[in-house]
């Protein structure tokens, strides 16, 4: 799915009217368009407005029911202290270490499989204060739908400056599985971005990353590419790789 | 690869064609400071205090906001008993994680009620098989709901003012919203029933919604 796509999505994003594999999908673009973040920010203040038209009072009996219950119960720490930890080096991954492009055989992909949804538990993605269990089910779906395809095929490599990519890609479903882990942890000022490489050689982002490990679905523009990238770039992300440094994993 | 960042309200966008700036209309500035509060209640500050346990604040907090969660997953779920289940559940979460609340992404009932929704959709399709979903849903007409929502409102004025608001949307503009965000519907099942194209769909919730948020942004006070 192109960008302009997905940026037409907020309407119904923030009328809770996208499929759930869209709506992660559509969130993960969140996590790196600034732009789209504020306009769901103000779309969704007009979305809300609707409740007013349909509001009515619940019955006493359930305030005093709510009232009750948070007597008892401790409030979570601000949403700084929340995010998910990194996955522990060890922990999680087990990627196998083989070098070069090949393709893993299917019984690795199935460990690879389960390895990826341990990761996506522990180590995933807060995209924004309404991200709840509800979205990691769905991304844990998605990743097993991607590992399901019967044209699922894993490509492998080491990250300069250390650490592991695995990627698993589905034509057919033209979706992909990104697995980071164990990378080098970046200063403020710099972010992990990830590509993916037509037959033009042309570069495409499909995000950033801050985290040191981490699972993400790519959902759209998938077929037809031939190389995974990850690069090194300025805080915010670049339009253009930035070569010096880049990791290409070929998927072909 | 075109890339937009926002600095200071403006969108920067970079693409091969060059650089251009957007600057944001006045209604996108006003949108983008926090909404009024009702009543002169402050919102923000009632969440801050929740936020530090403050449960003479949830209690006014849940008169506020309570109405309309119950009334949106009410009329969501159409099942009083799940509602009622729902409402508390989200009016939990609210106390439980008042802290995560950030007032740069958006208005407390945006947060509040973006939960309360999102529970109340995940709920009704978890719940219903994709089969007979489509014939109890199906046969909901979103212009009789159009005109019967007003029953029960607790806040006439500002009902009054969303349906004028929806009033001059489009029909398609309106059924699209109504059907998804009352019904509960996927935009693919939007579409379905309205006998329209998807990307069609999609564009006419948003500029749906951007018509909807410049009515209300201006209107009343």
């Amino acid at each position: 799915m192109s960008t302009s796509e997905l940026h037409t999505l907020a309407g119904p994003y923030v009328l809770d009217a996208l499929p759930a594999d869209e709506r992660i999908g559509f969130e993960e673009h969140l996590a790196y368009c600034s732009a789209c973040t504020a306009e769901v920010t103000r779309l969704r203040e007009a979305a809300v407005k609707l409740a007013a038209n349909v509001a009515v009072s619940p019955p006493p009996s359930l305030k005093a029911n709510v009232l009750a219950s948070i007597a008892q119960l401790p409030q979570s720490a601000p949403a700084e202290s929340e995010q998910p930890q990194p996955t522990a080096p060890g922990e999680g991954v087990v990627l196998t270490p083989r070098r070069g492009f090949g393709r893993l055989r299917r019984g690795s992909t199935l460990a690879l499989a389960a390895a990826a949804v341990i990761v996506a538990i522990s180590g995933g993605i807060a995209i924004d204060q309404y991200r709840d269990n509800t979205a990691t089910t769905a991304t844990n779906n998605q990743i097993a739908a991607v590992l399901a395809e019967p044209d699922a095929r894993t490509v492998h490599g080491e990250v300069k400056g250390g650490g592991q990519a695995t990627v698993v890609t589905s034509n057919q479903r033209d979706a992909a599985v990104v697995v980071l882990h164990d990378l080098r942890t970046l200063p403020a000022s710099q972010t992990y971005q990830l590509w993916l490489i037509d037959s033009s050689q042309t570069a495409h982002s499909i995000g950033l990353a801050d985290a040191t490990s981490l699972t993400k679905v790519v959902s759209g523009g998938v077929t037809g590419k031939i190389a995974f990238g990850l690069t090194v770039e300025p805080a915010g992300g670049s339009a253009k790789p930035t070569m010096s440094g880049a990791t290409l994993i070929s998927m072909t | 690869m075109a890339q937009t960042v926002e600095l200071g309200g403006r969108s920067l966008r970079m693409s091969s064609r060059g650089l251009s700036v957007t600057e944001p209309t006045a209604a996108q500035w006003r949108m983008r400071v926090d909404p009024r509060p009702p009543d002169g209640i402050d919102e923000g500050d009632l969440m801050r205090r929740v936020a530090r346990g403050d449960t003479d604040a949830y209690s006014t907090l849940y008169d506020v906001v309570a109405p309309k969660v119950f009334g949106l997953v009410r009329r969501v779920l159409r099942n009083p008993a799940q509602s009622e289940e729902v409402t508390q559940e989200v009016m939990i979460d609210v106390w439980r994680t008042a802290g995560r609340y950030d007032a740069a992404r958006g208005s407390v009932q945006a947060w509040i009620l973006t939960i309360a929704h999102r529970r109340a959709v995940d709920r009704v399709r978890s719940e219903q098989a994709a089969a007979d979903r489509h014939q109890t849903v199906g046969a909901r007409s979103a212009e009789t709901d159009f005109d019967q929502v007003a029953d029960a409102v607790t806040d006439r004025l500002e009902a009054e003012q969303v349906r004028n608001c929806l009033g001059t949307l489009t029909e398609l503009q309106r059924e699209s919203i109504m059907l998804a965000y009352y019904n509960g519907l996927t935009y693919p099942e939007v579409a379905e029933r309205l006998d329209a194209k998807l990307p069609t769909i999609k564009a006419r919730m948003r500029d749906g919604l951007i018509r909807l948020r410049d009515c209300l942004g201006t209107a009343g006070s």
